[in-house]
């Protein structure tokens, strides 16, 4: 098989099983399961045969033409694009081996396993793209998937509120998407990733920093950056795997993916935007996390604030700094989020934090594996995280000292509010009657904790990593001298004190002691977390439906008529207002009609 | 051209026209509703075939293929029933004989009161709508869509829902005013080319040797503008659309919508823009303001409000034909090209959610959609294929609104900024009010008096009379969806060379 047919299967293999799942398989979940696990593996396996086989290639299949403009459809793997694959491969195939025992007695496993392979397809279709229009059209296809499952559990109003934000505000941010590839495809006349490679000398300057920031916004939506952040803890009412898969380790990175892809468009004025941008994400959404007791939501902010980090690293200039991150938080991540699928699980579907406690005992493994996690995302030296939040605080040391504080605050705050929910979920005594119950659950559950703790413990070592991937990973920072010694002092210290602080306050004891002791401080964070839902309710209640009701008013009342006769005369305008003019008068109505048409055209042609 | 051979083209008017000629002539009812099958099947059945073959197919003139000609006895005015296709008219074709096909199979099994008569109408309004599209003559590209227009009305004021007289009176009103205004604007065309001829083929080259003045032209293109626009609900002339819409029959508003309505923006492509390209330019930032502000966002705002089911669809069906005017506008290949495109993605998506607002409205006997909720675990089905039609409708790629909806966002973007800004922000209005409606109607908690409903009478899910003509719809849509080359490629072909591509390049 040469490398285009790998990348062909490793494509279509997913749009085949959702295909055969929509169309045969919605009263047979059980064949469905297997055809979508099926695809998955086919994904894992085919991508890493093409990442580490190291082919490297591009081509392209034109799909849409009118005069010069032309939609073309086609492939470009380079290390980046491998190194994706290769993320989106693995962390599939284990959220896929998940489900089978997080979904086991689900009503609608088909449905569910269409929607995972849809997504599939769809997001092999981003990392593969050669050319914005390609992924502009997977990109929005991702947010059909992830709209899908969100909703998955749509009988629960909750659910499809959720699902339906996550689409339309998603779509706000591939509004100015969709205007930065339309500037650059004008500004260009490409919109090919190796041609705008190959291309310099933009003509327009200001489109050189327009069209950057446009395309960003479409990373905001998708990487719930601020202030587009609101739709990705409302997410959590997909199942946990989704969470795991969609919007944790996968679709969300893909913001940050696709910067990396149009590195070549960048400017510093406007990474610097984007820099900044980042970091407040990282900080404002690592204080909303520590308030949170919905345990999938802490992990959503979590997610939140840590693609804060690699946007704001990608902002400092560095491809390879932002992809390490994206990495070893796919790994993490998704080992957090599927240990909360665990507990979730043996929890009977408990997922208030305080209610729990004590599960340490309870599910030795997934302890372990979730200790592992939290370890690596907190920066344990050693440990994945470690090594990549290393190189964006050392980026930030040499390139920008403000961003640098902000995330070295943030590291604390992340710290805390991990080490808290471990401290709550894990230690002390069962707060509930399901937890005393809860244990481990099946192979299907473990195994992908096992394969992912594994890969968060190691994930940090580069020297691991095949040297298929030196195009990225080669790029990632490293500081030397006294830099080395001051970040490196840095983590440690932020790690001391956010762990320490966190073991130290919190009690297992069912109450929030933040809460009890601070509520000044609970209460800002609960208001700064609410702040941005608050703000866009009232814009769509009292701004927008508002507008829609008056104008829904008006074209009621008739404005097109009115204006239309209005012009001819105001007698039929005084006259419309009743329905009466069913009858008799019909001939009449049209006369006034014409002549207004007649008039109002020649009004628009210049003669009168 | 031989008159002895089958020509296919005259057989997808033919056949439809002499059923329901058949059926008026007294038909048994039961031969009736088996030969409504092959009715609707033949047109759909050779709208495939030319779509297969015409890329092989010879294009004996003018970049037309399978022509033919007859004597009507009208040569004197230079009538003549000329049929033939070419890149622009093909993929309307295809959909008119889709759509026919699916609207056809839902009316059959729909039990409609005084079906041999309804079927009758329909039968009649296919035949217009196959011939108006495979004409190469342009006094009978408007005869035939006057033969589609008039069933509409009788079968609004017949078999309409609620306020049928008065929707059926302002529809009249509106669209035998738009047709007038387009026939003047028609005839003047004839009138002022000295062509002596409404041959489109003789019309073009009379006109391409010496064209119209520019006063001329600004004139007969206002009138053509008009006139069609007011049948394609330009805003602000737009009022009979969502009222018409609702009240209509669930098969004549998917004619309708989807292919009928299509005249307007065809006549403009096909027949205004390549021989009146100075009176375009004249028009296009007039329209191209109207299209955006009016029709997409203001349109698009007014859609979000409505509680009606089947008049949101309506409205949406408003809003995106100011897309298709922007694409006009814009007056490139590049445009016009979108709005070929958008003329077929919308009219089988707008077709297929008249369809399921129908189906749904049996299960839940009410379109207002605050007495909905929760109908999706009662049936699936239904419900997958509301969403797939929702989400065609609001541009997802993979369906073939999208490949309408890109060309002409960046076709406008060479036209005007400010608009293309002005009309991206439809993207995110039509995805308010296309979730906004798939959540009330499906998701969520039954409302109380659809619960009460459930416990009496619990609907079912859809069977195969219904589904299998929103399969029809759903296969047309995602095979375009994947697959655009096998319309554009004609598309990009017929628009080449034609003076429009002047107008882009001024």
């Amino acid at each position: 098989m040469t490398p285009l047919h790998t990348a062909l299967l490793v494509l279509l293999a997913p749009l085949g099983s959702a295909a055969l799942i929509t169309l045969f398989l919605g009263r047979r979940p059980a064949l469905a399961s297997a055809v979508s696990v099926a695809a998955a593996a086919l994904v894992a396996a085919g991508a890493l045969w093409l990442a580490l086989g190291g082919a490297r290639f591009a081509d392209s299949l034109e799909w849409l033409r009118f005069g010069s403009f032309s939609v073309r459809i086609g492939f470009k793997v380079d290390d980046l694009a491998a190194l994706m694959l290769s993320v989106v491969g693995v962390v599939g195939l284990c959220v896929h081996v998940f489900s089978l025992g997080y979904m086991r007695d689900d009503s609608a496993r088909s449905r569910y396993y269409g929607g995972l392979s849809i997504f599939m397809f769809s997001m092999t279709g981003i990392v593969l793209a050669d050319n914005l229009f390609m992924m502009f059209i997977f990109w929005e296809l991702v947010g059909f998937s992830s709209y899908f499952l969100i909703g998955h559990w749509n009988a629960k109003a909750s659910a499809a509120d959720a699902a339906k934000k996550a689409f339309i505000v998603n779509r706000v941010g591939d509004f100015g998407l969709l205007l930065g590839i339309i500037l650059c495809y004008w500004t260009n006349g490409t919109v090919s990733l190796s041609a705008l490679g190959e291309g310099h000398g933009l003509a327009h300057v200001a489109y050189s920093r327009l069209i950057p920031l446009l395309l960003f916004c479409g990373a905001v939506g998708k990487s719930a950056q601020l202030p587009l952040q609101v739709w990705l803890p409302d997410a959590m009412e997909g199942p946990t795997p989704v969470s795991a898969l969609i919007h944790a380790a996968t679709m969300v990175a893909a913001g940050v993916y696709m910067l990396c892809r149009i590195n070549v468009l960048m400017v510093p004025q406007a990474a610097e935007v984007i820099a900044w941008v980042g970091t407040l994400t990282a900080l404002y959404a690592a204080l909303c996390a520590v308030t949170q007791r919905d345990i999938k939501k802490v992990l959503a902010y979590s997610t939140i604030s840590q693609l804060g980090y690699m946007v704001a690293a990608f902002g400092l200039g560095s491809v390879g700094a932002a992809m390490f991150h994206l990495t070893t938080h796919a790994f993490f991540k998704a080992l957090l989020f599927l240990g909360s699928g665990s507990v979730i699980v043996a929890c009977h579907h408990e997922q208030d934090i305080f209610r729990m406690g004590g599960l340490k005992a309870r599910m030795p493994l997934t302890f372990w594996a979730f200790t592992v996690g939290v370890a690596a995302i907190a920066g344990v030296p050693f440990l994945s995280g470690f090594f990549s939040k290393d190189a964006i605080l050392a980026l930030a040391y040499d390139n920008n000292p403000a961003v640098f504080a902000v995330l070295a605050l943030t590291a604390v705050l992340t710290a805390f509010y991990m080490l808290r929910l471990w401290k709550i979920v894990f230690l002390g005594a069962p707060r509930s009657e399901p937890v005393e119950h809860a244990h481990e659950g099946g192979i299907s559950l473990t195994s992908p904790l096992v394969l992912l703790a594994a890969l968060s413990a190691v994930g940090g070592y580069r020297g691991l990593y095949p040297r298929a991937f030196d195009g990225v990973l080669s790029q990632v920072p490293e500081a030397s001298g006294t830099a080395f010694a001051a970040v490196l002092a840095t983590s440690v210290a932020v790690l001391v004190v956010g762990a320490g602080a966190a073991l130290a306050f919190y009690r297992t004891d069912g109450a929030d002691a933040l809460d009890q002791r601070f509520p000044a401080v609970f209460g800002f964070l609960t208001s700064l977390r609410a702040s941005f839902d608050l703000a866009y309710d009232y814009y769509v209640a009292k701004v927008q439906q508002r507008a829609a009701m008056v104008l829904n008013f008006l074209d009621l009342v008739g404005l097109a008529g009115a204006v239309v006769r209005g012009l001819a005369g105001v007698t039929e305008v005084a006259g419309f207002g009743a329905r009466s003019l069913h009858t008799g008068r019909l001939s009449n109505y049209v006369y006034w009609f014409l002549g207004g048409v007649v008039i109002l055209w020649a009004f628009a042609a210049g003669v009168l | 051209m031989s008159n002895l051979s089958l020509d296919p083209l005259l057989l997808a008017v033919a056949a439809p026209l002499s059923l329901a000629v058949a059926i008026v002539l007294g038909l048994p009812k039961r031969w009736v509703m088996k030969l409504a099958y092959a009715g609707f099947a033949v047109p759909a059945l050779t709208a495939l075939w030319a779509w297969w073959s015409f890329g092989d197919a010879a294009k004996e003139s003018h970049g037309y293929a399978f022509l033919s000609s007859y004597s009507t006895g009208l040569d004197g005015f230079g009538i003549g029933l000329k049929l033939g296709l070419n890149g622009i008219s093909l993929p309307l074709f295809v959909l008119a004989g889709i759509v026919g096909l699916a609207a056809g199979l839902y009316a059959i099994q729909s039990g409609a009161e005084r079906m041999k008569t309804y079927l009758a109408l329909l039968l009649v309004m296919q035949a217009g709508l196959m011939g108006m599209f495979a004409s190469v003559d342009v006094a009978f590209f408007y005869l035939f869509h006057e033969m589609a227009l008039i069933p509409t009305f009788i079968m609004v004021g017949i078999w309409g829902g609620r306020d049928r007289s008065y929707a059926a009176m302002t529809m009249t009103i509106y669209l035998t005013l738009g047709a007038m205004l387009s026939l003047l604007g028609l005839i003047a065309i004839y009138a002022k080319s000295g062509a002596s001829s409404f041959d489109l083929m003789a019309l073009r080259d009379t006109l391409a040797s010496s064209p119209l003045g520019e006063v001329t032209q600004k004139h007969i293109y206002g009138l053509l503008l008009f006139g069609f626009g007011i049948l394609v609900s330009l805003w602000p002339f737009h009022s009979w659309a969502p009222l018409g819409y609702g009240a209509a029959p669930s098969s004549a508003a998917m004619l309708h919508a989807g292919v009928l309505k299509k005249f307007g923006l065809y006549g403009l492509v096909q027949i205004a823009l390549p021989i009146l390209p100075l009176g375009a330019l004249h028009w296009s930032h007039g329209l191209a303001v109207l299209a955006a502000v009016g029709n997409v966002v203001v349109i698009g705002l007014v859609t979000m409000a409505q509680r009606d089911l089947k008049q949101m669809v309506g409205y949406s069906s408003v809003m995106h034909m100011g897309y298709a005017f922007l694409g006009i506008a814009a007056g490139s290949v590049l445009g016009a090209g979108g709005v070929v495109m958008l003329m077929v993605g919308h009219g089988l998506s707008v077709a297929l959610l008249f369809l399921l607002s129908t189906s749904i409205h049996r299960r839940v006997h009410t379109f207002d959609m605050d007495q909905m909720g929760g109908l999706a675990p009662r049936a699936p089905v239904l419900a997958a294929l509301f969403l797939v039609a929702t989400f065609a409708s609001i541009g997802l790629p993979g369906f073939a609104n999208f490949w309408g909806e890109l060309p002409i966002f960046f076709a406008l973007w060479s036209f005007s900024h400010a608009l293309t800004v002005v009309a991206l922000t439809g993207t995110v209005i039509s995805a308010v009010y296309g979730l906004r409606a798939v959540a009330k109607v499906f998701f969520g908690r039954p409302s109380a008096s659809f619960t009460r409903l459930c416990a009496t009478q619990p609907p079912p899910d859809i069977g195969w009379s219904e589904k299998l003509p929103a399969l029809v719809l759903v296969a047309a849509m995602v095979f375009i969806g994947l697959w655009p080359r096998s319309l554009s490629t004609g598309i990009d072909r017929a628009l080449a060379g034609e003076p429009a591509a002047v107008v882009a390049n001024r």
